[in-house]
């Protein structure tokens, strides 16, 4: 297996047992993968798709019905691998009579963070998240964006060589969604590898190398974002201050050199850019 | 390896921290200790009423009582909810997707729950043992006057008791640790846990039936040693009154007996709730 693959998935599959009389539910059908070091990875699809259980699967949390799957070289139910991965699960929770540091601090303690070296690695983490001043406020009190940092933060905390989150801005507003994707994009820089699980494809697209994207269990597209993205055969141009006689000069220009298909329409920006540029800072972004 | 070893008792024990910290939190576990402080307390009233000599006898088995009951009943809440609490809040994911191996959750969240229970136990039993000997000074005093023979209190043998009913919590808590590392539900925990409880308490008839019974059948028999057998023995445990009232009646030989297996059946209970949790869906 090449130094160069993070996680490798292949065949997997998982059946859930469901209902008394035990019938089988294909949560994952016949998964494989190969997450490359050092990129951001998204696994995309609709809700049920079977991303969080190909991640727990990976994690070691549930074992599969078939297939194969190694993390940074190590099986998956291995404590070597956790060690070296740090995980954000769907919609964390976390003991509400905490506060921020005393949770990041207990989970760097079960990471293995020395105990000298336990305070500047909770509050490097802390740093990282935006999460220094909150850190001292229980638990109870974080909204959800709040909940989703410090969830990061502990995820984090060890300096993992691979983050893995699951929907990490699933409930949160554009704009602390935004400050996430800088996070992520953060850990790309110190050479990490990031897996994140989404159904929301616009954010994704904006912070991932690759995606893979799933339907129903199974793969169903997987490669880089720009080759997926990108419509190589056709081009835009833009312009400001065009008149009607430069366009129809131009438009002549293009059909005289045998362009087809030459239309005139306004770029968009998408909504969540647009909603970004007014709202720039709610309070607990 | 040592520090392997170091590495999993550090992990272990900030579970066990983390899970006492949480307990105590907790208003419906302070309410039942309070409650059962206040029973115990209650049982002072008992001088108002005239029962003579065996007062003592009297105030010993309502506060032993008092102790066992809501003891069983603080144990099977607080360990059932204590596990569901992290597997429902998926609390228990982001754990174990640390390099926490699950034997460290399960004896982690054994030792926090245990812990308390020892507050639980020693307190209360503080409390019950100052009311048992307040009184015994004064009946020593009124039986001198009247030249009647003083009655009996071994501060030594509530001590003893103490630990006894601890460890029986401790038996009862690694019991529905077992029960819910398998179960699916929280009620299913607690309702499997409290059956468990009850067959432990009448385990004895079972040990009884078997030692004396001479002329049943080999089938009944191997059912009778196969029970006692699996079902830990609780009752074995409860000799509070022996121990405090007449300590002559208790042979040193059967407190460490009790406590052993108390220990033994924490260790074996412990074993099967990992090999349950094991292969378990988080
Ligand atoms: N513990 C479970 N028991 C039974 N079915 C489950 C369990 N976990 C997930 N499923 C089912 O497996 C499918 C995939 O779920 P999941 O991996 O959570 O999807 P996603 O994260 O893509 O939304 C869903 O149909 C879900 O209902
Ligand atoms: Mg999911």
């Amino acid at each position: 297996m090449s130094d160069e693959i993070a996680i490798s998935v292949q065949g997997l599959t998982k059946d859930f047992r469901v209902g008394l009389v035990g019938h089988k539910l294909r949560a994952v059908d016949n998964l494989s993968l190969e997450i490359p070091r050092g990129q951001v990875y998204g696994l995309l699809g609709p809700n049920g798709c079977g991303k969080s259980t190909t991640l727990k699967i990976i994690l070691g949390l549930v074992p599969a019905t078939a297939g194969k799957v190694s993390i940074l070289g190590f099986g998956s139910a291995t404590s070597e691998a956790r060690r070296r991965a740090g995980f954000l699960p769907e919609a964390p929770y976390f003991h509400k009579f905490l506060t921020g540091r005393e949770l990041v601090s207990y989970y760097a303690r079960l990471s293995g963070v020395a105990e000298v070296d336990l305070k500047s690695a909770v509050e490097v983490a802390l740093d990282a998240t935006a999460m220094t001043e909150a850190g001292n406020r229980t638990i109870g009190t974080y909204s959800k964006g709040m909940l989703q940092r410090i969830g990061l933060a502990q995820a984090i905390v060890h300096q993992p060589e691979l983050v893995i989150l699951d929907e990490p801005t699933a409930g949160v507003d554009p704009v602390g969604a935004a400050a996430i994707g800088k996070m992520i994009l953060a850990m790309r820089a110190q050479g990490k590898t990031v897996v994140l699980c989404s159904h929301l494809l616009g954010q994704v697209e904006q912070v991932c190398d690759r995606v893979a994207i799933m339907d129903k269990g199974r793969l169903v597209l997987e490669g880089r974002v720009d080759d997926i993205l990108a419509r190589r055969d056709r081009q835009v141009i833009t312009a400001s201050d065009l008149t009607d006689k430069a366009w129809a000069a131009a438009e002549a220009a293009l059909l005289a050199h045998g362009a087809k298909d030459v239309s005139l329409t306004h770029p968009r920006r998408s909504l969540e850019e647009l909603f970004r540029e007014l709202v720039k800072g709610s309070r607990d972004a | 390896m040592l520090n392997l070893m170091k590495q999993s008792l550090r992990r272990t024990t900030w579970i066990a921290r983390i899970t006492f910290l949480e307990a105590i939190r907790q208003r419906f576990f302070a309410f039942l200790i309070l409650l059962s402080a206040a029973l115990v307390v209650s049982s002072v009233s008992f001088r108002f009423l005239d029962f003579g000599h065996g007062e003592l006898k009297f105030v010993a088995d309502f506060g032993f009582g008092g102790i066992f009951f809501f003891g069983s009943i603080l144990t099977l809440a607080m360990t059932a909810q204590l596990f569901f609490a992290e597997i429902e809040n998926r609390t228990a994911m982001t754990l174990l997707a640390k390099p926490v191996s699950r034997w460290e959750f399960l004896v982690g969240k054994f030792i926090g729950v245990w812990a308390v229970l020892g507050i639980f136990i020693f307190t209360l039993t503080l409390i019950l043992g100052l009311i048992m000997w307040g009184r015994h000074q004064e009946l020593v005093a009124l039986a001198e006057a009247a030249g009647r023979v003083p009655p009996d209190l071994s501060v030594s043998g509530v001590a003893a008791y103490a630990l006894l009913q601890w460890l029986r919590l401790g038996v009862i808590a690694a019991m529905v640790l077992a029960v819910s590392s398998v179960a699916r539900s929280f009620l299913f925990a607690i309702v499997v846990g409290a059956m468990a409880v009850l067959a432990g308490q009448l385990q004895w008839i079972a040990e009884e039936a078997l030692l004396k019974e001479k002329q049943i059948t080999t089938v009944y028999q191997s059912f009778l040693w196969l029970i006692t057998r699996i079902v830990p023995n609780l009752q074995q445990f409860n000799i509070g009154d022996a121990l405090a009232l007449d300590v002559a009646s208790v042979s040193n030989g059967a407190v460490w007996a009790a406590s052993l297996s108390g220990c033994i059946y924490i260790i074996v209970l412990l074993i099967l709730a990992g090999l349950g949790f094991r292969r378990r869906e988080i």
